[in-house]
């Protein structure tokens, strides 16, 4: 056991420095980029001094570094600052925001997961069948279609065929928390149908690997059904490999938000980036991309602990 | 043992495999034998003869693609051909067991070996507890003197040895009346290899278990069946009880065989490669320690994998090097080869050294033809040579090690395993080395392949006075070629010197357990 705790204490490390990297790259992007924040805040009738003032004001003169360690401060106190568009501190806007797309995110993995194993499972087990051609033809299909043709294809055909869906219609989730899901259905499939496709292909062709491994042999002459074997030997087995495309997946799946919020019109993390670009509102903004980044550093976190919980190999410390 | 009945039959077996255009080959022809209850058939042959697909036929292991085209396999009185394929699943968990060749990925790495085992125990009874009594009894069976902890552990901390007395443990848990094994020993070094067979032999008189051996070990199945068959092109050929087919064999094809699987340096044609009085030290290592470095944040093994090796050897001479699995032979080659930086110690060498490594389908490129491989081997010797002459010269080295002009355009999986080692070779001799490192180069090989490749490594160390350095657990091949023999044991060197002296009087108990299990090698 002692080599799985420090596998795990190396793994903690790994994730703060890259946390402490991807803090430093962010932050010294908004510092490098033309447009000056006092600029902005003022307008272009500001004079010169009153600039210079409020430039001394807000600390902007400091060296980049002293800049850099008083916002690291101020952030890991969830403290980044008031928005120059809005007035509100950023951390209360975006927590406002990550109901919409958390829960998007969140409902979209589900599907993803829910949908994409079983359809592997079946394909894998007769490849080159009808039924694995006719469901690889329909992944393929899916993953090119772009998530924003998908959103108004399926707008057009609940909104306007079935009549059981109205696009921008967004129920808040301390109002209806049932009202809140459905709201969010629609546009989370939207999201996760060109990711079902991602991840079922690359489902299958592990499924098909492992389905000729040769512990597979043995589980068959051990006299185990077909189905016993999919269950116990080959879905865990490519579970492995899978979490690392799934977490890519899943912070594929934050972007892809960003686009379907604006197509559905919902109040969401995208929109808010989208303003705080077209305002220059740079607190927001890199707020923002600061809690996107670290949501990613996150989950690849994640999805390395969860691949040791898995994989005795990993926990090792052995490559699998 | 009682030979009242046959458990398996199996008349005029035909079967076909389709090759890469779709048309169907023939792999087995006519195949008929049995099996008779309560013993142990041995069943014979180079690779490609249809040894492992008469046991997935017999098994019901085929893919669907591969299926009898005609003929009857009697089991127990009934046909297994006509069964469904679930009937047949069936039947493999309950009368017939099978283990197989490569026991190293034959588990599941993601479950402990007790959750590996107790899928066999749960289709038969509910009882967990009694289940778990059952698999840490078959565990102590099977030789394991810590049932409760190999229980617990996962695949990757058992040696290969180890696993593969799980996978028996699998199949005997089933109690099957028949246990098809295929190649059980072919990836274990000599002294593990004979406690499988062992076990094996005390599981077929005590638990009254029939076992069709298959093996391309001759040695192995002359004293562990009672009967043998010979297997040619998906036939039987030849089959007698094994002192007899052993002694006088009725065909030539048996008879060319075991000649050749006896290694006698006569036959053979190969003679030891020894150094002259005043032959230059062209290889020598003093001291040397080397471990294996993890990554940045972790600290490196404490304990070596080998230390304090110090040897030396000659212009012209070929030496041996032998040892037991994970006693750090390749550890030690790697080491004199520059893939591993040694912790302490030095090395000196004159000229260049080349390798030869074990398996020759993972050590060539898939993607390039043989003229690719010589040509990246020419390239980085750094001898610059017109298009014309490296042809010539390329003809010239390929017929060398025995093969031809047709083979530079070939693919490594257009050849045999043979073909693909000479290739390797070929590699070799095309940088001109003044030493060549040879390891395991034959046990991936089949008897026919590894006689070649042993009388063309002695040419190559005889005629062109090439200094060999070969690494094997075979000590028939060690006898054969070596004049020198170095022993190794837990990472240290144990004894050495003349093979002669070495051999007949072992000083160390390494050298004497090596010696004892070498009835069972190839």
């Amino acid at each position: 056991m002692g080599s799985a705790v420090r596998t795990a204490l190396i793994k903690l490390c790994e994730f703060l420095l890259t946390a402490l990297l991807v803090s430093f790259f962010t932050f010294a992007a908004f510092a490098i980029i033309p447009g000056d924040t006092a600029r902005v805040m003022l307008g272009p009738e500001a004079s010169e001094e009153q600039v210079e003032a409020l430039r001394e004001e807000l600390g902007l003169n400091e060296p980049l570094a002293e800049r850099y360690f008083d916002w690291l401060g101020n952030a890991f106190r969830g403290d980044f600052g008031n928005s120059l568009s809005f007035g509100n501190p950023v951390g209360d806007l975006i927590a406002s925001r990550l109901p919409v797309t958390l829960g998007m995110s969140l409902i979209a993995l589900i599907f993803v997961v829910a949908v994409s194993f079983p359809m592997a499972a079946v394909c894998s087990r007769n490849p080159g069948s009808i039924k694995d051609k006719s469901l690889s033809t329909a992944g393929h299909i899916l993953f090119a279609i772009p998530p924003f043709a998908l959103s108004m294809m399926l707008i057009l055909f609940f909104s306007k065929v079935l009549h059981i869906f109205t696009a921008g219609r967004y129920t808040a989730p301390s109002d209806n928390f049932g009202a809140y899901l459905v709201s969010l259905l629609l546009p989370s499939l939207c999201i996760a149908l060109p990711k079902v496709a991602m991840t079922f292909k690359f489902l299958r062709a592990s499924m098909i690997e492992f389905s000729q491994g040769d512990f597979v042999r043995t589980a068959k002459s051990h006299g185990l059904s077909d189905l016993r074997i999919m269950l116990k030997h080959i879905i865990p087995n490519s579970a492995v490999s899978s979490v690392t495309v799934i977490s890519l997946v899943l912070s594929d799946i934050m972007g892809g938000s960003l686009i379907v919020e604006q197509v559905f019109n919902l109040p969401g993390l995208g929109r808010l980036l989208l303003s705080a670009i077209s305002r220059r509102d740079f607190p927001l903004l890199s707020g923002i991309v600061f809690y996107l980044a670290m949501m990613t550093v996150l989950l690849y976190f994640l999805a390395d602990v969860i691949s040791a919980m898995i994989d005795p190999r990993i926990r090792d410390g052995r490559a699998a | 043992m009682s030979y009242k009945g046959h458990i398996l039959e199996v008349k005029n077996l035909c079967l076909s495999l389709c090759n890469a255009d779709g048309a169907p080959v023939r792999i087995l022809n006519d195949l008929t034998f049995s099996v008779r209850s309560g013993e142990i058939l041995g069943l014979i042959g180079d690779s490609g003869s249809g040894k492992t697909m008469t046991a997935l036929a017999i098994s019901g292991l085929l893919s669907d693609f591969a299926q009898a085209d005609s003929g009857e396999i009697i089991f127990e009185g009934e046909d297994l051909v006509k069964k469904s394929p679930r009937e047949r699943r069936r039947l493999l968990g309950e009368k017939i067991g099978v283990i197989f060749q490569d026991p190293s990925s034959a588990l599941d790495p993601l479950q402990t070996v007790e959750s590996n085992l107790s899928e066999i125990i749960s289709l038969r009874s509910k009882n967990k507890e009694e289940g778990r009594e059952r698999i840490l009894r078959m565990l102590k069976t099977v030789g394991f003197e810590n049932p409760e902890q190999i229980a617990k552990r996962y695949p990757h901390r058992l040696s290969g040895g180890q696993r593969q007395r799980v996978l028996i443990a699998g199949a005997a848990l089933m109690n099957p009346s028949l246990l098809i094994a295929d190649e059980p020993t072919s990836s274990l070094d000599t002294v593990t290899s004979m406690s499988i067979m062992q076990l094996l032999h005390e599981m077929c008189q005590e638990m009254g278990i029939s076992i069709l051996f298959i093996s391309h070990n001759l040695n192995a199945v002359r004293n562990f069946c009672d009967r043998v068959m010979v297997m040619k092109e998906g036939a039987i050929i030849d089959s007698d009880t094994s002192w007899d087919i052993m002694g006088q064999p009725k065909s030539a094809f048996t008879a060319e065989l075991l000649l050749k699987s006896k290694l006698d340096p006569k036959a053979l044609g190969i003679s030891r490669g020894v150094a002259q009085e005043d032959a230059p030290v062209v290889l020598s290592a003093e001291g040397i320690s080397a471990c294996y470095k993890n990554t940045f944040f972790k600290k490196a093994h404490t304990t070596p994998v080998i230390s304090g090796i110090s040897l030396e050897v000659k212009e012209g001479e070929s030496v041996g090097l032998i040892g037991s699995s994970g006693c750090g032979k390749t550890t030690l080659v790697k080491t004199i080869l520059g893939l591993i930086k040694p912790e302490s110690g030095t090395i000196t060498k004159s000229g260049k050294i080349a390798a030869v490594f074990q398996d020759p389908v993972s050590s060539l490129n898939p993607a390039h033809t043989v003229r690719w491989h010589l040509t990246e081997a020419l390239e980085a010797s750094g001898r610059k040579m017109s298009e014309d002459e490296r042809k010539n010269y390329f003809l010239k080295i390929l017929e060398d090690v025995g093969l031809s002009g047709k083979h530079l355009t070939r693919f490594p999986h257009q050849m045999s395993g043979g073909q693909r080692q000479k290739a390797a070779i070929a590699m070799c001799l095309v940088q001109e080395p003044s030493v060549i490192i040879a390891d395991e180069p034959f046990s991936a090989l089949d008897a026919s392949s590894q006689a070649s490749i042993i009388k063309l490594l002695s040419d190559i160390n005889t005629k062109n006075g090439t200094t060999m350095l070969i690494v094997s657990h075979n000590l028939r091949v060690i006898k054969a070629m070596c004049s020198k023999v170095i022993v190794m044991d837990k990472g240290k060197i144990v004894e050495a010197g003349d093979t002669d002296t070495v051999l007949n009087d072992p000083k160390s108990d390494t050298t004497a357990a090596l010696l004892k299990a070498r009835m069972y090698e190839a």
